[in-house]
């Protein structure tokens, strides 16, 4: 035993009995095993890679998986019409080519000869259409069916209006499929990568009902298939010999372990169990320095494309008053919170749409004032809305129950608010489930909350505040900020449809409905002998690209 | 002693029923459901999954139906887990638990027994206080600490065993959670049989035994160890408890797929049907062992008679 110092393990027990942290500032420096890679692959017995998972999946079925883990784990199960490079961009997937006419509202896919089943029966356009049918009949239940909106009839379907088979989508031949939009959506290519767009394989599904998604009877088209599965436990996937792209696909095996308590991820990681961890389980966050420290070349942080507010209530006192809004909101000191609250696994957010490849983000000019001169202008604002030092605000905000970091940052909100403003905030925390409850039917006024984008494109967080979107909880309700949004929906020319979602956050900036917090990023670390991946926007990771180094420790 | 077991299995069966009652009533009683997302479901989609799983039913009926299942073994299907019934995860789950949790208990009673003993005989002696302030120590200290501190050397230190995981229950996975599962149980085990045999070990019939210039082992192992054992007999529940309770922490530690991970998600979920599931085969787990345990007692205790 390395051990050194006797006083790392009083720090232990302290931290171990503080909570279910397994990890202390005191790691014995032995875990940092040093290890040399060479630049050639290691040999195909050894490519085997063991990845982290944030959640166990609830289900293995794309058209009702939900949430980041399944569609982590999907992704190398199936392949959509378009897939995903390195970089997190759509690229040809099981479609070949594609042309897009009717002003951007139709698109005709040619589908890859090659592509096949693991069955090595071949992926056809009905394929899709079955699958695309199934996730929006109302029949199947399946959550996350509104993503389909785009297509013509989706909504009618949806609701119960239209049969299935009304859906916007036609299979012209076997390796043909059209699709039909509503209206020009550039971001369709993106969605096409995600899991409820996925085809399927109908005489399983027909077959097996709900037990079709396990090992035995399972048929996928993607680059791995699955071999076991046990809850919580682990997913076992093989490399398929029928995917279209088999001889680009290094890796043999690839196995996924559901872990949700980012201290025992680290030691896992640490003992050499995994090779690759899951953001934003890869590490407890108060970990941050020493991993950095410990492990330079292995801790991976990236921006995310996701955000954290603070919601507030629009329609009822006192948050209609649009200068207390603004003045709650320039009290905050937001490089205090992401450099030091966040230990800069997060960046300062000013305004809604996070750092974005052709996007120009619109920030509030008070965002590059000198301290004092904008937490003046937020007292001057404060004073307008009818409140001092004598009569403050008096407020409570909700947030979810989740550890102790989001109650460390909450209590961070708390003292620069009194400390600029005077205003008496208090914390309230509950359980997820009540919380979303009662954000959901406006019982909260000022209220945590966090979005992570569903494809790199500004609309999946401007219709946040577009008025009747059912998750816009502050009832924001702007006309202009409507008609702009309704704009950009019929813009089929993407530089000028990014042109208007700026003139929208802008609206946004002036209105300041909510607290723009921070941005997400991407954190992990990974081992060095991981290769064939980039960070990208949308934290996805194909195992398809990934291959291990040859290696050994020193 | 036949007709006993059945008179209390009979009694266990309103028990039962209470808990699952209770649980059923309460779970319904927390806000939020299973299918209550950040992003809300078209109301028609919601409505077809409350159908599918009758969640749009009275309580009472949905009540109802649940304990005509239930009393087929039928515990439903998760709702968090989609196209996955409780059954399917208990089966798989459940072997974990009875392997950590078999384990943990012979190794607390292999141990514990011999260094109570141990003690005992050597009372007031370095062989007494030394394990026993050891044992006060895995009492006080709770395994969600000692559990750390293990993988920290053993694991990630010496790398000698895995951190966590399972990999279908291969041997080197299986110690860690193990150990850190029994320590507390061997403290207790050891601080109990310590008092019970130092008060056997003063009792008349032992100072005849050894009167008779019988060797002390055989005055140990024939005479003093079965009464020793009697008040352990009675830890016996509370200890199945501790392990079971236990299990859930190392669970999440070790990321082991058991069923305490379900239980606690499961609650946090709204899974209800998967927590009624696990809460009943707590409960009858418990019920079990202490039924074990009464039997035990007129094994070990001739003067004890059922009826």
């Amino acid at each position: 035993m390395r051990v050194r110092d006797g006083g790392r393990w009083a720090v232990l027990a302290a931290v171990g009995a503080a909570g279910l942290v397994a990890c202390s500032g005191n790691k014995p420096a032995a875990a940092v095993h040093k290890i040399r890679v060479r630049q050639a692959p290691a040999p195909p017995a050894q490519q085997v890679l063991h990845r982290q998972l944030s959640m166990s999946p609830r289900t293995l079925d794309p058209s009702l998986a939900e949430g980041q883990p399944s569609q982590h784990a999907l992704q190398d199960l199936f392949e959509g019409l378009t897939t995903l490079s390195e970089a997190g961009r759509a690229v040809p997937g099981v479609a070949k080519s594609w042309t897009i006419g009717d002003g951007g509202k139709t698109y005709v896919f040619h589908l890859r000869r090659t592509a096949r089943w693991s069955n090595g029966k071949p992926v056809t356009a009905a394929d899709f259409v079955f699958a695309w049918r199934r996730e929006v009949n109302p029949m199947t239940g399946a959550e996350y069916a509104q993503a389909l909106k785009p297509i013509v009839n989706a909504a009618a379907v949806m609701s119960g209006k239209l049969p299935p088979k009304k859906l916007g989508v036609v299979a012209k031949g076997p390796k043909t499929l059209v699709v039909h939009l509503n209206a020009p959506t550039p971001y369709f290519l993106q969605l096409l990568t995600n899991n409820y767009m996925y085809p399927l394989y109908p005489p399983v599904v027909k077959k097996w009902g709900d037990a079709w998604t396990r090992p035995q009877h399972i048929v996928s088209d993607g680059p791995f298939m699955l071999t076991a599965w046990v809850v919580n436990g682990h997913l076992t996937f093989t490399r398929n010999p029928h995917y279209w792209d088999v001889r680009n696909v290094r890796l043999r095996k690839v196995v996924y372990y559901p872990i949700n308590n980012p201290g025992s991820a680290l030691q896992q990681y640490l003992a050499g169990d995994i090779d690759w961890t899951a953001s934003p389980d890869a590490f407890p966050r108060s970990e941050k320095g020493w991993v950095a420290k410990h492990l330079p070349d292995q801790l991976h942080v990236s921006p995310y494309f996701g955000n954290a507010y603070l919601g507030y209530m629009v329609t009822k006192k006192p948050f209609d008053n649009r200068d207390l809004r603004l003045a709650l909101s320039m009290a905050l000191d937001r490089k205090v919170l992401a450099k030091d609250v966040m230990r800069g696994l997060a960046e300062p957010a000013y305004s809604l749409i996070p750092p974005l490849h052709g996007y120009k983000q619109q920030v509030p000019a008070w965002a590059h004032w000198p301290k004092a001169k904008r937490l003046a202008k937020a007292r001057e604002l404060y004073r307008k809305a009818g409140y001092s030092r004598r009569h403050p605000l008096k407020m409570r905000v909700l947030y979810m129950t989740e550890g102790p970091g989001v109650r460390h940052f909450m209590e961070a909100l708390q003292t620069m608010w009194h400390r600029a403003l005077g205003a008496d905030i208090t914390l309230y925390n509950e359980q997820w489930k009540v919380y979303l409850q009662d954000v959901q039917y406006g019982h909260a006024k000022l209220f945590w909350s966090a979005w992570i984008g569903d494809y790199p494109d500004p609309y999946t967080f401007m219709q946040l505040f577009n008025q009747g979107f059912a998750m816009n909880y502050g009832h924001f309700d702007n006309a202009k900020y409507n008609r702009l949004i309704d704009a950009a929906d019929h813009e089929a020319d993407n530089a000028k449809r990014y042109r208007i979602f700026e003139k929208a956050e802008h609206v946004l900036n002036q209105r300041m409905p909510y607290i723009p917090l921070y941005y997400y990023a991407s954190y992990r670390v990974v081992k060095p002998y991981v290769a064939g991946w980039k960070p990208n926007i949308m934290d996805r990771h194909l195992s398809k690209y990934m291959v291990i180094l040859k290696h050994h420790e020193k | 002693m036949l007709k006993y077991s059945l008179k209390r299995f009979a009694g266990a069966i309103p028990t039962l029923l209470i808990i699952v009652t209770l649980s059923f009533f309460m779970l319904r009683a927390a806000p939020g459901g299973p299918f209550d997302m950040q992003r809300a479901m078209p109301p028609q989609i919601k409505k077809n999954i409350e159908k599918m799983y009758h969640l749009n039913e009275p309580l009472w009926e949905q009540y109802g139906r649940y304990l005509g299942n239930i009393v087929q073994g039928d515990f439903g299907p998760s709702y968090v887990y989609r196209g996955t019934t409780v059954n399917s995860l208990i089966a798989e789950g459940f072997p974990v638990d009875l392997i950590i949790g078999g384990f943990a208990l012979l190794i607390a009673l292999g141990l514990g027994i011999p260094i109570g003993i141990v003690a005992a005989m050597r009372q007031n002696t370095g062989w007494d206080y030394g394990p026993m302030a050891l044992a006060m120590l895995g009492i006080s200290v709770p395994n969600f600490v000692v559990a750390p501190i293990l993988i920290l050397v053993l694991a990630v230190e010496l790398q000698w065993l895995p951190a966590g995981g399972w990999a279908h229950g291969s041997p080197l996975h299986v110690i860690l959670p193990t150990v850190s599962l029994a320590a507390p149980l061997v403290a207790y085990i050891a601080r109990l049989m310590r008092g019970s045999m130092v008060e056997v070990l003063n009792s008349p019939y032992i100072r005849t035994a050894r009167a008779k210039g019988l060797p002390t082992r055989t005055v140990i192992l024939r005479h003093a160890l079965k009464p020793a054992l009697l008040p352990l007999v009675s830890y016996l529940g509370p200890a199945a408890v501790g392990i079971i309770t236990g299990s859930i922490v190392i669970e999440e530690i070790f990321a082991l797929p058991g069923i305490g991970r379900f239980f606690v998600n499961g609650a946090l979920n709204r899974d209800y049907t998967l927590v009624m599931g696990v809460t009943i085969l707590y409960g009858m787990l418990i019920i079990g062992v202490n039924l074990a345990a009464d039997l035990l007692y007129g094994v070990l205790d001739p003067r004890v008679r059922y009826q």
